[in-house]
This record gives structure tokens, C-alpha cells and sequence, in this order.
């Protein structure tokens, strides 16, 4: 990025970014400086490329006006923890409206590919229509700038994220690798397709530690386009950190938020996975497709049980002091580390986990390798694998696919190798079009089209609002548990006010464990702001510029017809609450109707605006 | 006056799941946090007799207290 000014707010005109736009039809490419239109431009991330998608009128996911943009945020690759984000943008082949258009969407990642892309000199790439063969994208550093070039692909094709990524390593020094899976190729039969993005774990141990920029389907928009791998080569480009980031480090660490995902040995509460002993004790982990059962059963999974038999290793992204994941390994029988299985977070283990009625860790982990490896997002494959199984619990004489059951592992693993392999669409196009296909659709677990995130719905009304998914893109999805709040207007303000602006940390370039209860609009980032660019900003000026992204993400899914009824829950929970949750029942049918009304009254004149300025 | 304390999470490492304790009239759920040495930054919620509670307030003799880790995501 360019910076001419100090001032971002007052004149983000003179802060430029540098954008490469890809003709996959023809090869051609053109380089530009693009003047920021306002802060969300300067941020970047979805608040850039919302913008971009906004001024498309799409018709279908897979059309070749539909673009794919891949781009960094303001932090990405600067000296701030966490600065590792990259974000892939589009209209999703998955989350779409019942009047049968597909969403605009963004999903990120961490891994080392963003910051290898912005040191490159590019901060965002935008694909247009497709290619006739398939092609990875070399993107590299020259010392003319930025170049790029499109290479073919046949080796690659068929091979897992992985795979792909490790056979790129080998051709190129100094880079990071985004790839998609076989299920990414396979995007006619899977729209479900996930990017991988390279870590330095996995480039120096040759293990399958990849991070996924998974919502959405990015992936199958990658492989639709033909695009197979993403490879970024630059030098390191790591600035000193000042005295002043160093201070927003040590809080970032000691903060609040992070404190409970440090690993334990430091005091900390042993990252995501252990969000499973804070819900367990109100049976509101989710087991076989959302219903908890008011049993143990979820403990299996709890860490004291799993390290008996496997050994945990707690693990950070490149140049970050949180350490909020585990990796879990066979355990030999002397005791010391065996083979890799997969990296355990909350979410992937809950729904490749305990909600679809599998407690044995080896197994869980199994299944979310499995799904990594082939490149899928592990929260739609997951629920609409659960949906299946609970559909062949009620109607076991004519059961879906294999008929599989809950627990059945074996059934499951082959579930997902199929769907992987396109084999299945069915269950690639996710639990909405599954569940209309079946006509039992009370308990397919997604809000408009994608699917719900490893919190329970009764726990969350939130998920109505969230933009692109229930948990990062809109916070609330611990406030029940958390606080106890089961008032109306209480959650009219943790919607319309709090907790929308998660979203931010998908413009700015960094994780949401930088400050998750804050957001961005915070001194910390205002001091790196400064430190690193010497841009002058308020916090609120941050915080403004958060919610308008916020509003146009609602906007842009009225333009794509979805209608308020579409902002409900799944069916269910209001239809056979679950007596089992000891909370507040706060997703009950008049509560939901008072929150809606309140809600959109706070939200319609923003949206309005929007609409009325594009018309 | 004799309370419960339920442990959750990281909370029982080197402590316990479930013990019933004995403290004076009138303590608070703070009094106990602080003797069992639980980091207030690692605390996330405190139930008494399953509802939401805080810290200072007043504990009755055969109250259960649970306490829990923070939940911030996934």
C-alpha cells in the first residue's frame, strides 16, 4: 500500500492499494493503484471487497462474472500478533436465498500464505471470469513489482490440499501455498470446497498442519475457476517491533480474551477445544445434530480423557505468542509422540465429533484430517452429515445414502471420502438443498443457507444476523452461556450493537484472539496503526467503519433477495424444545418474534440507505 | 455454614470436581475464589445454585457454586 496521507479518515484517497486483476480467459493481467474510496477500503478484507461484489448483479455462484478476490488486511504481514489473515471473497456457491440466489461471502485464514502475498507488493487479487484448463497462480516479488503468472495444473489435479501443497514446495523456495482439495475440483458435486493455506509447521514437518480459510465454498469457487493452487514468493519482509507493539503484545497475551486459549503449562485454559467443559455442565454441547441428550457423553472428548491415549502438543501460528491450538498425536507405547493425527479445535472436533455421535478422539481426529485433505469446510460438512444421520435415525427403513448412524465411523469416513470425490452432492451442496430434497427440514441446521457453527441455537439467536457465518461474524454466540442474558432488549443490543463487530478483525488482517471481547475499534490497534504506518485514527472512527461493513453485508443479502422470514432459526428448537438445556429458553417463538421486530428496527433505515444509494 | 463447590475445566488440575466446604456466615463467592487461587483472568462464570451470578454476592448455607472457565469462541 501507498500512504500519502496520515489522515485515513479525512483522506483515504491518498492511501492506494495495489491490486492485480487476472483475465483467467485470456491470461491477461494489469496492475493498478487503486485510490481508497473511505476507511473500510483502507482496512481492507471484506470491506474491500463487499464493496467490489456489491457493484456485481450474480445470478448463480458459478458464472464467470462472479469473481473470486483474494486479498490481505491493513495488519497483514505487519508487525502485529496475529497479522496473518488472508481473505477470499465471492458470491458462495452454498449460502444462498430461497429465492435461488447465492450470497455474497468472504472466508479467512491464518497460515503464512497472506503476509508471503502482501510482501509480494500485492494487496489484492481479483480472478474474473475462468479458465479453460487448469491452473495454479504463481504471484511473486520482482524488482519491477508485483508479477504473476498462470502455470498448469494437470500435476497437480486429484491431489489432496496436502499434496498439493507439499509438490509446490518443492518447485518453489521461499514461498507459501494456498490450495484447494479434490473436493474444490469437484465443484460441480461439492460447493462446500475449502482453501488451505501453508503453515510454517507444515512446510518444516511435512504434516498436514494447513489453516483454511473454509466458509462459503471459496474453494469450489476456486476450482470452478480452475484455479487449483495459489503460490506467493517473496523474501520476509518482518519489521521491527517497536517498544509501543510490544506493549499491545503483552496485553494482547495477558488479555482476557486470549487468557483461556494459552496453553495450560502457562497458565492459560488450553485453547478452543476447551470450550467443551464450559458448556458441558448445561448440556449445551452440541451431540447427534444439536440435541443434547443430558448425558456424559460429551466428556469422552474432554482433554483429561483424550490425553490418556494421545498426546497433545500445544502449538501457535508463525509469530504469535497466543498458542490457542493443539495438535493431537498417536501416543507410542513408550510414551513419546507417534504419527500426526490432526490439529483439535472447538468446532471441527464438535461437529466431526461428538455431534455426529463419534466420543473417541483418534476417530474424531481421523475424520477432520480427512476432511482437511480433501479440502472441505469442516462445519458444512459436519452438519450436513449430522442432518443425514438423523434423518436415518427417524426413518431407518429407508434411510439416506449408506445408511449411516450416529457413531457408525466407518459409514461416516466413507460419507466424506465420497462427497469428497464428488461422488455425493447431495451431501456436498450442504444440509438446506439436502433437507428440501428430503422435505424434512425442521432440523437441518443452517440460517440462510450455510450452516450453523458448534453452539447450539438455543443458545444463540444471534446466528439470524451473522453475515457469513454463526461465529465469525457475529459474537454472540457465548452470551447466554457466558452472562446469562435472556432478556430481549438485552440481545437487541448485544446484535445490533456488541457483537457485529467481530467482523472487523475479517477486514483489518488479524485473528479474532487478538481481542475478542473488543473488537477492533480499540487503542491497541490505533498504537499499531501508528506504529506502522504513522496513520492517526480514533478508535470510533474504526468502530464506524466496522458497522457500515456490517450493514452493507445485511444490504447485499436483501440483493440477493433474501427475505426477513429467511432470519429464523432452524425449526426445532421453537417446534420440540429440548428439555435438556438448563438455560433461559430464549428461542422460543415469541421471543423471537420481539427480538426480530427490535432488531430490524434498529437495522432497517442503515439498510435502507444502502439499498436506496444503489438504486 | 457448609457450601458446594463444583470445579469445571482447568479449574479441577490440581484441585477437585466436587467437595463440600465450610466457610463463615455471609461469605462471598469472591471469598472462595480467592481461596481456592483461581485467576480472576481465567474465570469466566460463577452459578450459584445453577443461576448466573457475581463475585460478591452472598453465599447461604447449602448453596452449590459452580465455577467455570471463560468461553470465548471456537
Amino acid at each position: 500500500m501507498k500512504f500519502l496521507t496520515t489522515d485515513p479518515v479525512a483522506h483515504p484517497e491518498k492511501i492506494l492499494y495495489r491490486r492485480g486483476i487476472v483475465n483467467l480467459e485470456d491470461g491477461s493481467k494489469t496492475f493498478e493503484d487503486v485510490p481508497c474510496s473511505n476507511l473500510e477500503d483502507v482496512l481492507g478484507g471484506f470491506g474491500r471487497s463487499f464493496q467490489i461484489l456489491e457493484k456485481r448483479s450474480i445470478q448463480s455462484a458459478y458464472c464467470p462474472e462472479n469473481p473470486v478476490i483474494v486479498n490481505t488486511g491493513l495488519l497483514t504481514g505487519s508487525s502485529a500478533m496475529t497479522g496473518l489473515r488472508t481473505y477470499f471473497s465471492s458470491y458462495s456457491p452454498i449460502k444462498g436465498s430461497q429465492a435461488g440466489l447465492p450470497a455474497a461471502m468472504w472466508s479467512a485464514g491464518s497460515g503464512k500464505f497472506g503476509a508471503k502475498l502482501k510482501w509480494t507488493g500485492l494487496d489484492e487479487i481479483i480472478f474474473e471470469n475462468r479458465s479453460t484448463t487448469p491452473v495454479y497462480v504463481l504471484i511473486k516479488e520482482t524488482s519491477h513489482g508485483p508479477h504473476i503468472e498462470l502455470k498448469p495444473a494437470e500435476h497437480l489435479l486429484g491431489l489432496s490440499t496436502h499434496d498439493k501443497i507439499m509438490t509446490l514446495q518443492k518447485q518453489y523456495d521461499d514461498a507459501h501455498f494456498a490450495s484447494i482439495g479434490q473436493a474444490g475440483e469437484n465443484w460441480q458435486h461439492v460447493a462446500m470446497g475449502s482453501v488451505a493455506l501453508s503453515t510454517v509447521n507444515q512446510l518444516k514437518s511435512g504434516e498436514d498442519k494447513m489453516r483454511f480459510a473454509g466458509r462459503g465454498g471459496m474453494g469450489s469457487m476456486m476450482g470452478y475457476k480452475n484455479i487449483v493452487a495459489l503460490v506467493a514468493q517473496s523474501c520476509d519482509k518482518n519489521t521491527a517491533i517497536t517498544e509501543t507493539v510490544k506493549k499491545v503484545h503483552t496485553q494482547v497475551i495477558k488479555g482476557g480474551g486470549a487468557a483461556r486459549l494459552q496453553p495450560i503449562k502457562r497458565g492459560g485454559g488450553g485453547g478452543t477445544w476447551a470450550a467443551y467443559d464450559v458448556m458441558q455442565p448445561f448440556n449445551a454441547v452440541p451431540i447427534n445434530n444439536y440435541r443434547p441428550q443430558g448425558n456424559d457423553l460429551p466428556e469422552e472428548l474432554f482433554r483429561e480423557n483424550v490425553e490418556k491415549s494421545y498426546d497433545i502438543q500445544s502449538a501457535a501460528c508463525y509469530r504469535c505468542g497466543i498458542t490457542c491450538h493443539n495438535y493431537i498425536s498417536e501416543k507410542n507405547p513408550n510414551g513419546s509422540r507417534g504419527e500426526f493425527i490432526a490439529k483439535f479445535d472447538y468446532e471441527p472436533l464438535n461437529l466431526l465429533g461428538t455431534n455426529i455421535g463419534i466420543h473417541e478422539a483418534g476417530q474424531a481426529g481421523r475424520l477432520i484430517q480427512l476432511c482437511d485433505n480433501y479440502g472441505m469446510d469442516a462445519i458444512s460438512l459436519g452438519v450436513t452429515i449430522s442432518y443425514t444421520l438423523a434423518y436415518n435415525e427417524k426413518h431407518p427403513e429407508t434411510p439416506l445414502f449408506n445408511g449411516a448412524n450416529f457413531g457408525d465411523y466407518d459409514k461416516i469416513y466413507d460419507l466424506i471420502c465420497q462427497t469428497g470425490e464428488g461422488k455425493l452432492s447431495h451431501i456436498g451442496f450442504g444440509s438446506m438443498r439436502l433437507s428440501e430434497k428430503t422435505g424434512d427440514t425442521d432440523y437441518a441446521y443452517h440460517v440462510k443457507g450455510l450452516e450453523i457453527a458448534a453452539y447450539l441455537p438455543e443458545t444463540n439467536p444471534g446466528y439470524c444476523w451473522a453475515i457469513a457465518g454463526g461465529h465469525m461474524s457475529m459474537g454472540s454466540y457465548g452470551t447466554l452461556i457466558r452472562e446469562g442474558i435472556d432478556d430481549v432488549d438485552s440481545w437487541v443490543k448485544v446484535i445490533t450493537e456488541d457483537k457485529l463487530h467481530i467482523v472487523g478483525f475479517d477486514m483489518i488482517g488479524l485473528c479474532k484472539f487478538f481481542d475478542i471481547t473488543q473488537g477492533i475499534g480499540t487503542q491497541k490497534i490505533v498504537d499499531c496503526l501508528k506504529s506502522d504506518f504513522n496513520l492517526k485514527i480514533k478508535p470510533q472512527d474504526i468502530k464506524d467503519a466496522v458497522r457500515r461493513s456490517f450493514i452493507l453485508g445485511l444490504a447485499l443479502e436483501f440483493q440477493q433477495g433474501y427475505t426477513k422470514s429467511e432470519y429464523c432459526l432452524p425449526n426445532e428448537v421453537s417446534k420440540n424444545p429440548n428439555p435438556n438445556i438448563k438455560l433461559s429458553n430464549i428461542s422460543n417463538h415469541d421471543f423471537m418474534k420481539e427480538l426480530s421486530e427490535k432488531v430490524w428496527n434498529v437495522f432497517d433505515d442503515e439498510i435502507t440507505s444502502i439499498l436506496d444509494r444503489k438504486r | 455454614m457448609q457450601i458446594t463447590v463444583s470445579l469445571h475445566g482447568v479449574f479441577r488440575i490440581d484441585r477437585f470436581k466436587l467437595k463440600v466446604l465450610e466457610y463463615p456466615d455471609g461469605s462471598s463467592a469472591q471469598k472462595i475464589i480467592d481461596e481456592l487461587q483461581i485467576h480472576a483472568k481465567l474465570l469466566g462464570i460463577i452459578l450459584i445454585n445453577g443461576t448466573h451470578a457475581k463475585a460478591e454476592d452472598t453465599l447461604h448455607n447449602g448453596d452449590t457454586l459452580m465455577l467455570l472457565p471463560l468461553l470465548e469462541g471456537g
